[in-house]
């Protein structure tokens, strides 16, 4: 009973690697390619590489996070533990694949967080564990950082621009030049981004298989890890470059200098959460310091209803994902 | 193409681009009226009246470029530039070619014959003037471009500042023309005194042009200075 559960859960947990490479990878590298300074065969490789060496390398933490940390899975029965990150990864996918048609900015980190407090939902329902047994003071952490990550993602890009444009900008005498060596720094960049994408989003598909295994209160797996970040690397090479192209062409708004400072900030925001174990969403950390880049003066129009359009999709995505699992969770412990 | 989950939503649509596509439709339309007065001394009245209606529809398209501008700039829009300082220069700049229009549409409502030498000379060189005046003016808002990419560099905001005051003179240049004319038509004794309603109508009409030019020049520092 246990082996087609764990296969059906590697499979859409590979499918859930396979859209974020296909979706959120752009983000990294979208600005490259409308600058000119990457072709988008080079960015399928780089972003290839980075996605999935940031997965193994550095994904582990938040994967310990999402797998074990929220509910308290360690007492549970193996096979519960199984059907509950079945339902878990189905709701996620689900949910982002839903989101997606509609092109709603949401984060599949809230899916798949919001999918594990539904599984604990269903585990109260069915009554395995009582309300007070999920990890509270863990989700609690994880909500604020939602809401730190991409206000500290703004500081620091208006920081980094306002230095760029008071140190280079203002003291240069050929902008356009300036604007073309920053073209290459931001590949850089546009690489640490993919770096720390893998490294905090491979949990949202790595975090259900890894429960689903059982490896509780141990190390994820390389190789499960592996798994995730080769499925963003052929989520890139099969639909995310037409995602970046799509992208690219649209925020040629984000020059060099701009890009630079907005991609380095989220980034460095990411690596930090990815240490500490926190998930969040790369996509709202971006958001939020490509605003701290407008709040520098450093783009001609920046669309505020975004952060409606994010809060709205964190009241949404994390209740949702969490009812469908639920759902899925009773349902499938009444026919399994 | 459908399936896509990004954060382009993020970034609104610039409107300074349209702002330039808006003044170049004023520049246009300034030339035609040149054209216009020139094809009306040399009474030569169904070219004014074709010339009527391309200016009028280039002020129609005026009119929907400032309803573009207008409608993509809500309050959500984070811009460089104060949102308010940005409608208050629209407002001038969009009068240039509001402007253009009602002179030319002067032009059409009497036919003049034999108007005196100097009356044409003088309503030439100021139609001519008033074309420098606004090309002088379409480089100013050419420089909302650089001054976007240099994010406002106090340099870049000094240099471009220089044009203003070239503005304000071109408009000098103009004014006195004006008054020049007011003298040459009021005191021409052969005119008819409709006649003399139609010129000075339109004389005012055209030292609008340059007002609105200048005036719009001004609230651009405004504008850029504002930030």
């Amino acid at each position: 009973m246990l082996l087609p559960l764990l296969a059906i859960t590697v499979v859409i947990g590979l499918y859930m690697a396979w859209n974020i490479g296909a979706n959120d990878a752009a983000n990294s590298m979208a600005t490259s390619y409308g600058s000119g300074a990457l072709t988008l065969k080079q960015i399928i490789i780089l972003a290839g590489i980075l996605e999935f060496t940031g997965a193994v390398f550095f994904g582990s933490r938040v994967t310990n996070t999402i797998a074990k940390n929220i509910i308290p899975v360690s007492i549970l029965d193996a096979h519960l533990v199984s059907i509950g990150a079945l339902a878990a990864i189905l709701s996620a996918g689900i949910w982002i694949t839903i989101a997606t048609y509609y092109s709603l900015p949401v984060s599949t980190t809230h899916s798949a967080v919001g999918a594990m407090v539904g599984f604990g939902f269903g585990l109260m329902a069915t009554g395995t564990i009582t309300l007070s047994q999920i990890q509270w003071a863990v989700l609690e952490k994880i909500v604020l950082s939602w809401i730190i990550s991409p206000i500290v993602g703004a500081i620091m890009a208006f920081v980094i621009f306002t230095l760029i444009r008071i140190i280079l900008i203002e003291r240069s005498s050929d902008v356009m030049r300036l604007e073309r060596m920053f073209a290459i720094l931001q590949i850089g960049t546009a690489a640490y981004v993919a770096f720390a994408h893998g490294s905090n989003d491979v949990a949202n598909a790595t975090g259900p298989i890894a429960a689903a295994l059982g490896y509780l209160g141990k190390e994820t797996p390389l190789w499960v890890l592996a798994l995730g970040g080769l499925g963003i690397a052929v989520g890139i090479a099969t639909w995310g470059y037409k995602v970046i192209e799509t992208v690219g062409k649209r925020i040629t708004d984000l020059t060099p200098t701009r890009g630079f400072s907005a991609e380095f900030s989220a980034a460095t925001t990411v690596i930090v959460a990815s240490y500490l174990g926190l998930p969040i969403s790369t996509t709202h950390t971006l958001v939020g310091s490509v605003i701290g880049v407008g709040m520098a003066g450093g783009l001609a129009a920046v669309n505020l209803n975004i952060i409606r359009k994010i809060v709205a999709s964190w009241i949404l995505t994390v209740p949702i994902a969490a009812g469908i699992s639920a759902g899925l969770y009773v349902l499938m412990r009444v026919v399994i | 193409m459908k399936f896509i989950r990004s954060i382009t939503d993020v970034f609104g649509e610039s409107p300074f681009r349209k702002l330039h596509d808006h003044a170049e439709v004023a520049g246009k339309a300034a030339v035609l009226l040149r054209d216009a007065v020139v094809a009306y001394s040399s009474e030569d009245f169904e070219k004014v009246e074709s010339l009527r209606k391309e200016i009028e529809s280039l002020e129609y398209e005026a009119d929907r470029i400032k309803h573009e501008i207008r409608e993509k700039i809500p309050k959500s829009l984070m811009m460089p530039v104060d949102r308010h300082d940005l409608l208050s220069f629209l407002k001038p700049q969009d009068s240039i070619a509001d402007a253009c229009e009602h002179a030319v549409q002067i032009l059409t409502f009497r036919k003049i014959r034999n108007l005196p030498d100097v009356v044409k000379k003088d309503l030439e060189e100021l139609a001519s003037r008033i074309i420098n005046t606004i090309n002088r003016y379409e480089v100013l808002v050419d420089e909302l471009s650089e001054l976007i990419l240099t994010s406002f560099s106090k340099k870049e905001v000094q240099e471009s500042l220089e044009i203003v005051p070239e503005i304000e003179n071109l408009e000098h240049q103009c004014d006195k023309i004006e008054l020049r004319l007011y003298k040459e038509v009021m005191n021409c004794d052969k005119l008819d005194p409709v006649d003399v309603l139609l010129l000075i109508s339109l004389i005012k009409e055209m030292g609008e042009i340059a007002n609105s030019t200048a005036r719009a020049a001004d609230r651009f520092r405004t504008m850029v200075l504002g930030k």
